[in-house]
């Protein structure tokens, strides 16, 4: 009687949201097919992998797969890479993206707004491969365009290739200069999403346009940032292997300052294409990650309960 | 309502959260189908012999790009096959790119095909056989199936196949040197007062002239000529693409293994490219620079190109061609050592082992390796077209520009009996440099070293071989190239490095199956 009920008011509801849940379903069937269904693979992080044996009839072997990255002397230092760029990927991207979403709502000229949009957007279709190209380009010694410029006004040229400090900074201008465009696209709709009547308020009562900005807009957008800042916080042990990759290449000086998980698996897997271990891999950046959101989503709790994700 | 809009955000976006944590993991390890199994042994004893009734479609992997010209090409051999065997061959190519990590993709994804190229280490044979991709080919098979290439393929090369005493692939039959050589400017070395470069030291000489002029030397450093010139080689399916581990090829009764940081010849060349790179011998960006090997020759900035001799010998007359007074010729650094022929394991054809039609495809492998119509199609392209022979064993090419000779992947099936070599008419002091060298190099074919064949079956280690890979880069291509800021610490770290990744259990299984195979043979 009661099930009876309870189903017929699901369907009910069902109805009454049927746009919401039409829109919804995209994303549910891409989520299925794309990341539940090809989870079930993650049994090949415990199992010698055959070809003839294929995922369910490999032979079992324990936690042998995640051996050699611990093995590798790297696990701890790529570790610490990965998480430390995410954190200043994290931080650099937020606030750029934030600055420029309200710089773009504060500018009134309506051409010079889409323009300076436009051309920030770019850089985010343009491949890592060709990112790589151009720093190349920019950072080598023979040809590079930095140190043709440093010559030209009498400096010592520098080899940015051998040196491996300046790295983390040049990995983070890229990476915000790809991204930033791209990201305030959010920001700038949680922005408009904001009621005038605020503004009108706030500027009857005499506010200026930094405490607009502070008083009102940021603080209207938090709910925004924290679950965008959750959503990265997702991925936190997962190096960017494109960019990496393409940015430093084989350059063993470099990595020091710029070896990640990804790529230290792929230098280390590629010539025995071992699956085994490349999913155990996988599996452990994804129990860091999983287990570093749930942390962090208690955390944003414990300050209010409505911005959390789940 | 607020709220509520809230929590259906909220759900959708940890869906897509969810989506993009487990998307790595998803990408790197699965959309895999376990291989249909046990099509393997069916229908031999049915005939013990060729029944080809039935019309077969084989299709064949090669390495590279598609040619203009290849369809074509592919045509004409289809219209042979057609006839004699009742079966054609459809070729889907895997580019140079991307084969590294779609090779592998192929046999676990479970792809219908039937021929495949493959070639020790760099071609994935190893590889693949551990992981059982590839069909067995008994003696009795090959002998059925492919008597020709039985009769033609000389017993050392099936040997160098055999993996665990079965082989999975076809070998090519060459002599093909694997010694580089150096292409290199006659007007600067004129210029230096360096007559010959025939030594290590007169090598060092030359790469210190060049620094002292401000040109670049070479691409990087000399690595491989050092250890050649001391009459070592790598080791076959040793870690770093067997540089870590090499053996005295020129000795044959030195069944010895040389770990790299066991030996003060390593450190000694490690000191002696510190001072190298310092001098400005090539440039400090070679680890990053993906520039092809040629580039540096062909534009005037370094004064030398490492490579094989038959692609110095391109280059140089390239180079010739453009700028007749670089006066671009060739020279040995390894002249004191006798010719290592490459084995012959370094092409070849194997056999998908899912494939329906095991014996129809060895049997077109027979065609494509022992009849000269078809090798000669697949080397040259269309008579008349691409190329015309010139009396019996020779060609002149006619239009290389859109099938080019041995250019399409056909070196698994290169044979030595029926190869016809190059007729040119205007000949240049390159040409005779060149003829001169392979006629000195054929003369003087090293002896065989046991461990030539061998390869180390890394199954047994494999935690310890990725631990070294992934551990190896940091120190080992900068050490080589002399990019280390402080070269005793940096082989300090890499031997503590190597120590700890296992690279002893590594040696150990490495000596033990050396030793089971020389007294296998």
């Amino acid at each position: 009687m009661n099930r009876k009920k309870g189903l017929k008011g699901f369907l009910k509801k069902v109805y009454k949201y049927r746009t919401f849940l039409l829109m919804l379903l995209p994303a549910v069937v891409y989520t299925l097919i794309f990341a539940y269904y090809p989870m079930t693979g993650i049994v090949l992080a415990f199992k010698k992998y055959t070809y003839a044996g294929g995922i369910w009839g490999s032979d079992w072997n324990g936690f042998e797969n995640f051996k050699f990255f611990f093995q590798s002397g790297q696990a701890g230092l790529v570790t610490r890479n990965t998480v430390l760029y995410n954190v200043a990927f994290i931080i650099t991207n937020t606030v750029t993206q934030i600055a420029v979403a309200i710089l773009l709502t504060e500018i009134h000229n309506k051409h010079y707004r889409k323009t300076a949009q436009s051309i920030m957007l770019l850089p985010y279709f343009i491949s890592w491969v060709i990112v790589g190209v151009m720093t190349f380009n920019i950072f080598s010694s023979d040809y590079g365009f930095m140190n043709r410029l440093i010559t030209a006004f009498g400096g010592e040229k520098i080899a940015f290739y051998t040196t491996p400090q300046v790295w983390p900074f040049i990995l983070i201008f890229f990476n915000l200069w790809k991204g930033v465009g791209y990201g305030s696209v959010m920001y700038l709709a949680a922005i408009m999403g904001i009621d005038t009547s605020i503004y009108e308020a706030a500027s009857i009562d005499g506010a200026n346009v930094f405490q607009r900005i502070f008083k009102v807009t940021i603080p209207m957008i938090m709910p925004t940032t924290i679950i965008l800042f959750l959503l990265s916080v997702g991925g936190i042990f997962k190096g960017n292997f494109d960019m990496f990759y393409n940015l430093v290449g084989s350059n063993g000086l470099l990595y020091n300052y710029t070896d990640v998980i990804d790529t230290l698996t792929f230098r280390a897997l590629i010539s025995s294409n071992n699956f085994g271990m490349s999913a155990a891999i996988g599996l452990f950046q994804s129990v860091l990650c999983f287990a570093t959101v749930v942390m962090v989503n208690r955390l944003v709790g414990r300050y209010d309960r409505d911005y959390t994700l789940f | 309502m607020k709220k509520s809009m809230r929590r259906v955000m909220a759900l959708l976006l940890s869906a897509v959260i969810t989506t993009g944590m487990l998307g790595g993991c998803g990408g790197s390890a699965e959309k895999t189908k376990a291989p249909a199994q046990g099509a393997v042994e069916q229908q031999s004893e049915k005939n013990n012999g060729a029944d080809i009734s039935e019309h077969v479609e084989l299709k064949m992997y090669l390495l590279g790009d598609r040619t203009a010209d290849f369809d074509e090409v592919y045509a004409e051999i289809n219209k042979i096959l057609e006839e004699k065997l009742n079966a054609s061959v459809s070729v889907d190519f895997l580019s140079w790119g991307e084969h590294d990590t779609k090779y592998s993709l192929l046999f676990s994804g479970g792809e219908d095909f039937d021929l495949i190229f493959t070639a020790t280490s760099w071609g994935h044979y190893e590889q693949t056989v551990a992981l059982g991709g590839f069909y067995p080919m008994s003696e009795e098979f090959i002998k059925t199936y492919a008597p020709d290439i039985w009769n033609t393929v000389p017993e050392i090369a099936w040997n160098q196949a055999k993996i665990d005493g079965t082989a999975y692939m076809v070998p090519n039959y060459q002599n093909e040197f694997g010694q580089d050589v150096l292409a290199v400017r006659g007007d600067l070395m004129e210029k230096y007062g360096i007559s010959e470069i025939k030594n290590w030291d007169q090598l060092l000489e030359f790469y210190k002239a060049c620094a002292a002029d401000g040109m670049y030397a070479s691409q990087k450093g000399p690595w491989y000529q050092y250890f050649q010139s001391q009459g070592l080689t790598i080791t076959g399916g040793a870690p770093k693409d067997g540089e870590l581990i090499l053996y005295h090829t020129q000795d044959p009764d030195d069944l010895s293994f040389t770990y790299l940081l066991d030996w003060d010849g390593f450190s000694d060349y490690c000191y002696q490219m510190k001072e190298l790179a310092d001098l400005g011998c090539w440039s400090p960006d070679v680890l990053n620079s993906s520039e092809e090997r040629q580039i540096g020759l062909l534009t005037g900035r370094t004064a030398g190109m490492i490579w094989n001799i038959g692609s110095c010998k391109t280059y140089a007359a390239e180079a010739n061609a453009a700028n007749p007074d670089w006066k671009v010729t060739l020279v040995d650094p390894v002249s004191g050592q006798d010719k290592k022929v490459n084995s012959y394991i370094n092409n070849g054809v194997a056999i998908n082992v899912n494939s329906k039609n095991p014996e129809r495809a060895m049997m077109v492998l027979n065609e494509f390796y022992t009849n000269p119509q078809i090798n000669d199609l697949t080397r040259f392209g269309i008579p008349g077209k691409h190329w015309e022979a010139v009396g019996e064993d020779q060609y002149k090419v006619i239009d290389e520009s859109n099938y080019g000779v041995d250019s399409n992947c056909n070196w698994g099936w290169m044979n030595e009996n029926i190869k016809r070599t190059e007729y040119i008419e205007d000949r240049t002091a390159l040409d005779d440099t060149y003829d001169a060298m392979m006629e000195e190099w054929n003369g003087r074919v090293k002896a065989e070293h046991v461990y030539d064949g061998f390869n180390f079956d890394p199954t047994n280690v494999t935690t310890q071989m990725a631990a070294v890979e992934a551990a190896v880069s940091t120190y080992y291509d900068p050490l080589i190239n002399g990019l280390v800021s402080d070269v005793e610490a940096s082989l300090e770290e890499l031997n503590l490095a190597m120590e700890s990744a296992g690279i002893r259990d590594i040696l150990a299984e490495l000596v033990e199956q050396a030793e089971d195979y020389a007294a296998s043979r």
